[in-house]
């Protein structure tokens, strides 16, 4: 094993220590925003594969998020697996899922992608009205059980939420670092620097670009199934078209092409509600304004990041330290 | 009678995604950004549509504010957000998807802002005339007085549209622009205002597109309502299935999408609202990528 690996997994190891501990000292809300960054970790680490990589738009990882917390309810509820095996389930529907949708994609480029999966992410929802087995309009109930007996009587839900979360995240990113910085992830970067030079080098873009779609999805599936398992039901109303634009907002936050910026825009997402409570209140206004500050900071720091610091904030302090540092020189 | 009364209000419901295609394809040309915020100023155009109505009674002097509305706020998006975006955003990994990205945020910002300001209750456009059927030998249609007036007005403003495209200097500085910027910039036309009046125009051709849908619809106006995310969607597969380049072609995808929705709702199922557009979108491109009207070669790289 390589140094840096080791040190990698350290700290990845250290990061769940860290988060143990935490989970420990504050309060219940705290517990459950502290579940919710967690989802949206995995949820934008998805995008950052996708979109940052293999240079492919979804607007409709809600919808994907969606399959797989519908496979893990319906897994839980008519067949009663056990829950590590329902969250499998959700991972393996949604990939497929986005294998399917990554067979469509292959052939699309730019805006033709972005408004096809657009025109899903309104669209699927809706279909749960079709189907019974989906529970309609109310949706379905999703119960992970209560926390083991073995972790005292004080241990609460949202902490066993946050844990399982907390655990499925850093999974999932120590998972998607390695995809990255492997063949694939290379081939990814190969493809959207340059579609033709790439070509030319043998890389089969079809096949590759399918393949981003389809692991994308399958994370996108594991994060949709968590958030569903912090509210506790699974409905179409949960994954409103805006859950796919606050992702987006969430990865172009975080950074597009850094992983590791994955926990800046998530909490931000979290925090953005929040922040417009708080202002709403001091400026003592009206319930229409309240309601929809959230949606408006969230697409105004969208369209502020996009013009100012398009390639995310990591990215532009590595890129400033290095031109001070050439300075230097 | 079902299959006329089908056949009518789908070329109804497609003339007004044509129009929506129509300006979708108009700011493809101008600035090759697919504006995904097109709905979302289709919906403000309507909302000052609206306070023309109120403030001054009547539909056909709204009609015009909302256009002129439309078109300034359009213009003051493409000089302001447009132009900083090529400036700031036009290298590196996102460069690609920057144009999504910031027309999306537009979206939700116009959306939420719409929200704080009108949201409060839904508000009524009045239709200038009854949207009641039309009764032929005892039976009456779905086909009303309304609907045949939007498809009048909407094939007035088409040929206005293409009578300045084909015989008109501004015309043909649109047309040349949008063929060449390079070439057009060096015969002295002025390709940056080009651009601007190019979104102006998709802004007012989007404007009636809004407010036909209002009136077409049960006449009211909410920054959420199904008629202006089925607009969303609804004007960008328009436009895609004529091309995304190509007038003709929006119009033509326009009515197509209207009649095949109509039919489907008609004789498959009600419940496939959302979906059919997904799925006629999907056959669309599987069949031909670039779209019916468009260039034979895909634009790469």
């Amino acid at each position: 094993m390589h140094k840096k690996q080791k040190r990698d997994i350290f700290l990845f190891i250290l990061g769940g220590v860290v988060l143990y501990f935490i989970s420990g000292m504050v309060d219940e809300l705290r517990v459950y925003q502290g579940a919710s960054i967690a989802v949206y970790v995995i949820a934008i680490s998805s995008i950052i594969l996708l979109t940052g990589y293999s240079g492919q738009v979804s607007l409709g990882h809600g919808a994907l998020m969606a399959v797989g917390a519908y496979a893990a309810a319906v897994a839980r509820i008519e067949f009663n697996l056990p829950i590590i095996l329902c969250f499998v389930v959700a991972v393996l529907a949604s990939a497929i899922g986005g294998a399917l949708l990554g067979a469509a994609a292959a052939r699309l480029s730019g805006p033709y992608l972005a408004g096809t999966t657009l025109a899903l992410a309104i669209g699927l929802p809706s279909l749960a009205n079709q189907f019974s087995v989906l529970g309609g309009e109310q949706g379905l109930l999703f119960d992970v059980g209560f926390p083991p007996l073995s972790l005292g009587e004080e241990f609460t839900q949202y902490k066993w939420f946050f844990w399982i979360a907390g655990l499925a995240a850093l999974i999932s990113m120590w998972v998607v670092k390695n995809i990255l910085s492997s063949r694939y992830g290379r081939t990814w970067r190969a493809i959207r620097g340059n579609e033709v030079a790439a070509q030319l080098s043998g890389i089969n873009i079809a096949r590759s670009k399918i393949l981003a779609f389809t692991i994308s999805a399958g994370i996108a599936g594991l994060a949709g199934a968590l958030l569903s398992m912090t509210i506790g039901t699974v409905s179409p109303s949960a994954f409103p078209l805006a859950l796919s634009f606050s992702l987006l907002t969430g990865a172009v936050i975080s950074g597009i092409t850094t992983l590791s910026g994955a926990m800046i825009g998530a909490v931000v997402l979290v925090a953005i509600p929040e922040i417009a409570d708080v202002v709403a209140h001091r400026i003592g206004s009206s319930e229409g304004v309240t309601t929809n500050l959230p949606g408006f900071l969230v697409s105004a720091i969208l369209i502020v990041t996009v013009l100012f610091v398009p390639d995310g904030p990591v990215e532009q302090h590595r890129a400033r330290s290095a031109k001070k540092l050439a300075h230097k020189k | 009678m079902d299959f006329l009364n089908t056949l009518l209000i789908g070329i109804t419901a497609g003339s007004i995604y044509s129009l929506m295609a129509i300006s979708m394809v108009l700011v493809w040309r101008s600035t090759r950004v697919v504006n995904f915020a097109q709905a979302g100023m289709a919906l403000l155009s309507t909302y000052f549509g609206y306070e023309a109505v109120t403030k001054l009674g009547s539909f056909w002097i709204a009609l015009p504010v909302a256009m002129i509305g439309g078109a300034l706020f359009a213009a003051l998006v493409e000089m302001i957000l447009i132009r900083l975006l090529v400036k700031h955003s036009s290298s590196g990994p996102i460069a690609g998807v920057a144009p999504i990205i910031a027309t999306l945020g537009l979206l939700g910002v116009i959306r939420a802002s719409a929200s704080m300001i009108w949201g409060g209750q839904d508000v009524r456009i009045i239709g200038p005339v009854s949207n009641d059927g039309f009764t032929i030998n005892g039976t009456t249609l779905v086909f009303s007085p309304l609907k045949l007036l939007i498809l009048i007005t909407v094939i007035i403003l088409m040929l206005i549209l293409s009578i300045v495209f084909q015989k008109t200097n501004i015309g043909l500085a649109l047309r040349a622009s949008a063929y060449n910027p390079e070439i057009a910039r060096l015969s002295g036309i002025k390709v940056d205002w080009v651009r601007t009046l190019g979104w102006a125009l998709a802004g007012a051709a989007g404007a009636v597109a809004g407010m036909f849908q209002t009136v077409n619809g049960n006449g009211t106006l909410s920054p959420d309502s199904i008629d202006f995310s089925l607009l969303l969607v609804s004007g960008f597969i328009a436009a895609v299935i004529g091309g995304l380049d190509s007038l003709i072609g929006a119009v033509i995808g326009g009515l197509v999408l209207g009649l095949m929705i109509s039919f489907v709702l008609m004789y498959i199922s009600s419940g496939l609202f959302f979906i059919a557009p997904f799925v006629i979108l999907l056959t669309v491109l599987f069949i031909r990528p670039q779209g019916i009207f468009g260039a034979k070669a895909a634009r790469r790289a």
